[in-house]
């Protein structure tokens, strides 16, 4: 009866001390780590009458933890990389970290209160909900004077709520692309369209030259499945209708069944046929957007519509853009009015308090130093491959970005339009909700254009 | 101790073997679930464990090889396996690293693991054996915490644990601190802390049951032996009780490692705090760029339950003859 007891009790002392061993180290380091935070903010508060101007000045090691949803290696990596060596100059010691969940989490931490400094939001409504709360600070002037500077309002204003700006544009994401394979165009003689007409001709006679379908589409992506459509959609309003056309629907001014937003999605609808789509996964909506580059470069399709960070998933070694056999390019979504319109999304960085230290280091994200430098450090962390990183940030040297790349830079500075991921924009429970699922419905054929259109109207928020 | 006579234990009922004809809609159902033949169960286990052989099959694919094909073509190609998924995912230095996350895991899974045990046993042996005023209804009050689910209780004690509890009275203009801001937030400690206190009243009332249960004369005889409470909870209760606390052990272990919302509430945003889950969480990378990273490091993370399951496992055995022999 002994043995068995001496043994239990062994094994719980021992796991008992490993536990005290861990637990006491980790919490030494974060008692040590908040003592040099209150301390540094207490100097820093006191010293920012003195110096809110561009001057260099000494933080003293405050801290500064930044959170948002990126979190791949090398983006997170190159996050950390370029502002902890920047904040080294300064005094500062930032640390970035990524979370899966964070849009959701962030709630939490804002009703615990334990929110970060700063909070990269993808979403400018996120952004807007919280400010209207007051969960996040307007900007001080020296980072609203350095985002006139280093950015065009096309992009800033997403980030401006009732006249204050809130947020700082990180990131920049372009939709309007669609990647394909210049060498299997050339041993079919295609030409890359210039204008929609001469896509919805390119499609239809791909489709009837057998072979290869034309397009590449799927919109499996988990919980978020069905956001690829909500994309085409928001294209064709916007090549079909307009920018004004395309605010009003975001700002639900004009309805969401609105005859113009059903004949858009009609045409996407339309588009992606049969005929016209291959889908590794059997159908469009069982089929993950990502698993469609494999396709493309495998051949099984000619052209696919998508984002510029969809460079990240095609095999590892594919050449892009240089002209040799397999390289994958792309071609920019053509329009139909002539005005060139772009779709982007992005990011934007805000602060949960006004300490001068969060506010430095907003002002210092929203340079072109940072973006390029950023972009700089992501391509090397992928040894020299595309980053899917991109900034419409004015000023950058464009050496930094690779060829295609700079294709891509060229496309936002050629476009006269400019409209951000209008889902993104819209009211959540539609945005991220009945646009999404019943998109999915439509796409799948259980409901026609116009009822999808009908239903997404009445979960409109009242 | 070894001078009582041995009390002769209750065998309980005895199942009588195909003696009368079972009746009862229940008999009947437990008769033909008895009577499934071995391959089909066989077939059932197969058919569970797929997934999980899949996953395992994935987890030696490299990245363009998911892709691009189902985890069977693994069968076909076996020159296509590779280690590099788990290289990435253990490698201490890389981005993708697990290894800092699991010492976290575990500063935060041992704790929660042992306190509850410790404390839950004292309690069970008080509540079942110690004969103090208003035992019964403190019993019921604590089994009744079991009713409280843990989740509406998370945004409270987050804040608790970000700035303590103050209570301010009015007309004086005084605040009285009840509990100080001991700066928690963000440390492995609060989920600990969280863990411990929300598995007591389910602790208490398993280890309750089964401490109650104990013969009553073997506590008689050692009270005539000169036995205090102490010397009869540690002589002879936690000996006998090894069984149920291992059992409990396992399934405070294992719900523990695997939590993800607790850690998640108290954790927060500091990226040196969080465990395994979060972390694996993260690892697929936005759109799911890393996506093929997810399968070898789901076994990195299951491994660590598993093999407390078996080393656990030894002790639920020895302890069930442990106390069938008295010694």
């Amino acid at each position: 009866m002994r043995s068995p007891l001496v043994k239990f009790a062994a094994v719980c002392t021992v796991l008992a001390l490993t536990a005290a061993a861990c637990g006491s180290d980790k919490k030494s380091s974060t008692a040590g780590s908040t003592g040099t935070t209150v301390k540094a903010t207490a100097g820093s508060t006191g010293g920012s009458t003195t110096a809110t101007g561009g001057a260099a000045k000494d933080f003293g090691g405050a801290k500064v933890l930044i959170t948002g949803p990126e979190r791949d290696d090398p983006s997170a990596g190159a996050i950390n990389a370029v502002l902890q060596t920047w904040g080294k100059t300064r005094g500062l010691d930032i640390t970035y970290a990524g979370d899966a969940d964070w849009e959701a989490n962030i709630n939490t931490q804002v009703q615990g209160g334990n929110p970060p400094d700063i909070g990269i939001f993808p979403q400018p409504g996120k952004l807007a909900e919280f400010a209207r709360a007051k969960s996040i600070k307007p900007l001080a002037d020296n980072v609203t004077a350095s985002i006139k500077k280093f950015w065009s309002p096309d992009y800033s204003n997403y980030a401006n709520v009732d006249g204050v700006q809130y947020g700082v544009p990180v990131k920049t994401d372009l939709k309007s692309l669609v990647w394909y394979q210049p060498d299997k165009f050339k041993a079919k003689g295609y030409k890359v369209p210039t204008t929609f007409d001469e896509f919805t001709a390119l499609v239809k006679k791909m489709a009837a030259d057998g072979g290869p379908k034309p397009l590449c589409v799927g919109i499996e992506s988990g919980t978020a499945t069905g956001w690829p459509f909500t994309d085409w959609t928001e294209e064709m309003v916007l090549r079909q209708d307009g920018g004004d056309v395309y605010n009003q629907w975001v700002e639900h001014k004009i309805s969401f069944n609105d005859p113009k937003i059903v004949k858009a999605m009609d045409t996407v609808l339309g588009l992606w046929s049969k005929d016209n789509v291959f889908a590794s996964g059997g159908n469009i909506a069982a089929t993950n957007f990502g698993d469609n580059a494999q396709a493309l470069f495998d051949g099984k399709c000619y052209m696919h519509r998508q984002a510029s960070f969809f460079s990240g998933f095609f095999p590892k070694g594919t050449k892009f853009a240089d002209g040799s056999a397999g390289a994958v390019d792309v071609f920019y979504f053509p329009d139909i009015n002539g005005d060139k319109p772009v779709l982007t999304a992005g990011t934007y960085a805000a602060g949960f308090n006004d300490k001068a230290a969060t506010m430095a280091v907003l002002e210092y994200m929203s340079t072109a130093d940072y973006a390029q430098k950023r972009q700089a450090e992501q391509t090397k962390l992928l040894n020299g491959g595309l980053s899917g990183f991109l900034s419409a940030a004015i000023g950058q040297d464009p050496s930094v970005y690779q060829p295609l790349e700079q294709g891509f830079l060229k496309i936002l500075s050629e476009s006269k339009l400019s409209r951000f991921d209008g889902s993104d924009q819209m009211p959540a429970a539609v945005g991220a909700g009945t646009f999404w699922t019943l998109g999915t419905s439509a796409v799948n054929g259980d409901l026609t254009a116009q009822k999808a259109a009908d239903q997404i109207e009445a979960s409109w928020p009242k | 101790m070894s001078e009582f006579t041995p009390v002769p234990t209750d065998p309980g009922p005895v199942r009588l073997e195909g003696g009368r004809p079972s009746k009862g809609i229940g008999a009947r159902i437990y008769g033909r679930i008895a009577r499934i033949k071995g391959p089909i169960l066989w077939l059932i286990v197969i058919l569970w464990s797929l997934p999980t052989f899949g996953l395992l099959a994935s987890s030696f694919r490299s990245r363009d090889a998911q892709r691009a094909s189902g985890w069977w073509n693994i069968f076909t190609g076996l020159n296509h396996t590779t280690l590099d998924n788990y290289r990435t995912v253990l490698n201490s230095k890389g981005t993708a690293s697990l290894t800092d996350s699991l010492l976290n895991s575990f500063a935060i899974a041992i704790p929660a693991t042992i306190i509850p045990i410790a404390m839950a046993s004292f309690a069970a042996y008080a509540f079942a054996w110690i004969d103090f005023r208003g035992r019964k209804w403190l019993f019921i009050l604590t089994v009744s915490l079991l009713a409280i689910p843990l989740q509406i209780a998370l945004i409270p004690l987050l804040q608790l644990f970000v700035s303590g509890a103050h209570l301010s009275l009015p007309f004086i203009h005084k605040t009285i601190t009840l509990i100080p801001d001991f700066n928690l937030a963000g440390t492995t400690t609060a989920v600990w802390l969280t863990h411990a206190g929300f598995a007591l009243p389910f602790a208490i009332f398993l280890l309750h049951n089964y401490i109650s249960g104990l013969p009553k004369d073997l506590f008689e005889a050692a009270r005539i032996d000169g036995a205090d409470h102490f010397t009869i909870f540690w002589r002879l209760v936690l000996p006998l009780s090894v069984p149920v606390l291992a059992a409990f052990a396992i399934f405070q272990f294992m719900w523990t490692w695997n939590d993800y919302l607790v850690a998640n509430t108290m954790v927060g945003s500091n990226p040196d705090a969080v465990p395994t889950t979060i972390r694996i969480a993260n690892l697929a990378g936005d759109f799911g760029r890393n996506e093929f990273l997810l399968p070898s490091a789901a076994f990195v993370q299951a491994f660590v339950p598993i093999l407390v399951f078996f080393i656990l496992q030894r002790y639920f055995v020895r302890g069930l003859l442990a106390g069938s022999v008295k010694g």
